[in-house]
């Protein structure tokens, strides 16, 4: 994508906020905080929306967040997992996958 | 295992597959179908297989073909990129594994580009698929009323997704709308073979990671301190039947075991397997143990499996001694340890959240 070393946790949360709202074909969740939960009452993160975000983290940042992260804490909230792929993006994009 | 190997849809070409000649350079006139394939689909349709189409054609020769074999189509792809793509297309429109379609084409060239680009399908001439009847794959061995129903279900299905897309509300409140209703009741024996199947054709919501044989399902709905359940799904599009179950092992009192907790993938985002989770939580809380644990493989497939634990509050445990190998192994599961799985693990201490109203359960009001 930049090529231009790693993307900040700013561009990793607002791809997400557009992953999450393909996802749940809710275009308001575009603009969610950081501190809104995935799962209940936020997002409401189900099976079908919560794989496919899953896929979309794999594909776009490199991040297999369901092997490495056995309980999916990550998925918590948009704030940890934006943590969660920061902590972990550094090389993958280094090589330059765009 | 079993469930690698059945297909649950067939993708048909149409020109000098389906049809005899060619859509287009027939017209004004429009080629017959195939009297051995139309006899060909009726009977996979009796065994729960569904159909659909990738064609090179315009949209209307789809609608033609439905017509010309009498046959429902669960999904069409018509146009003129690669064939493999549209599969892909049509599996994950129907929730469904690549692995779990076969392909029928004329053109080997076809047969050729599919069969590179995804390796898992069946792909086969119209001469072999008319053979193919009698292959294990196409087999299943039983075929439940669920089954039979399979392919108007796939259709009541997309028109629930259609009114999803156009509601505005929260997708709770959609569940709610469409009337949703989920019933868990106690196993009867009627209610084996389409607990078999499912525990058969499930892959993403299969604890077990493989098929439960009807004996085995038979033998548990009388054995001690054990519970074997069922899920039963509807709403105002359809009635899906029984679409989910999980097997209770509570022979210790203070930590409940379920070996097997399944769900078709055509019930995802609608609430089952949640609310039997929860049920299940609030069910061994209020008959005094601790704990309930789940052990699950971790991989790929299990992902929607695991997010739905994640939801309910399981927790992947440390401690593996009281882990698959026994408690599931012993006598319910397997006659192998399946090692590739970690127990995960809900403490029961914390309040436990109430069942939506909308679902039908032992012990709730």
């Amino acid at each position: 994508m930049t090529g231009l070393g790693r993307p900040g946790p700013a561009v990793i949360a607002d791809e997400l906020r557009q992953v999450l709202a393909t996802a749940a074909g809710r275009p308001e969740l575009t603009a969610i905080t950081l501190d809104t939960p995935l799962f209940g009452d936020g997002v409401g993160l189900d099976s079908l929306t919560g794989t496919l975000l899953l896929r979309q983290v794999r594909q776009r940042f490199g991040v297999d967040v369901a092997a490495e992260d056995l309980n999916l804490d990550a998925l918590a909230t948009l704030g940890t997992l934006v943590t969660f792929v920061c902590g972990r993006v550094a090389g993958h994009r280094a090589g330059g996958d765009s | 295992m079993s469930t690698a190997g059945l297909v649950k849809c067939v993708v048909w070409d149409l020109d000098n597959t389906l049809l005899r000649g060619t859509y287009l350079e027939s017209l004004p006139d429009r080629p017959p179908a195939d009297p051995a394939i139309i006899g060909l689909l009726a009977e996979l349709g009796r065994r729960g297989i569904v159909h659909a189409i990738a064609s090179r054609n315009p949209p209307e020769a789809a609608e033609y073909a439905a017509q010309a074999t009498g046959c429902e189509f669960v999904a069409a792809e018509c146009g003129w990129g690669r064939k493999s793509e549209a599969l892909a297309r049509i599996a994950a429109g129907l929730d469904i594994s690549v692995d779990a379609l076969a392909f029928v084409d004329d053109d080997p060239y076809e047969r050729a580009e599919v069969g590179a680009a995804l390796p898992g399908v069946r792909v086969l001439s119209p001469e072999d698929a008319a053979e193919a009847v009698g292959w294990p794959e196409f087999s299943p061995a039983v075929v439940t009323e669920e089954a039979r129903r399979r392919a108007g279900l796939y259709r009541q299905r997309h028109r629930r997704q259609q009114a999803e897309q156009a509601f505005t509300g929260s997708h709770e409140d959609f569940l709610r709308a469409c009337r949703t209703e989920v019933t868990i009741a106690a196993a009867s024996p009627a209610d084996v073979p389409r607990l078999h199947e499912l525990s058969e054709r499930t892959s993403q919501f299969n604890s077990a990671g493989r098929a439960l044989p009807a004996e085995s399902i038979a033998a548990l709905l009388g054995a001690p301190a054990t519970d074997v359940m069922t899920v039963r799904l509807r709403d105002r599009f359809a009635d899906d039947g029984l679409v989910g179950g999980c097997v209770i092992d509570r022979r210790q009192d203070r930590v409940w075991t379920v070996p097997l907790l399944m769900m078709s993938c055509r019930a995802i985002g609608r609430g089952v397997i949640d609310s039997l989770l929860t049920w299940l939580a609030g069910r061994a809380a209020r008959r005094g143990a601790a704990a309930v644990q789940v052990p699950c493989p971790v991989s790929e497939r299990s992902v929607p499996l695991r997010l739905a634990l994640a939801r309910a509050g399981f927790r992947a445990t440390a401690d593996q001694a009281a882990g698959p190998g026994r408690t599931v192994s012993g006598r319910i599961v397997s006659d192998r340890i399946v090692s590739d799985r970690i127990v995960f693990r809900c403490d029961l201490g914390t309040p436990r959240p109430a069942l939506p109203d909308w679902v039908t359960a032992p012990g709730e009001a």
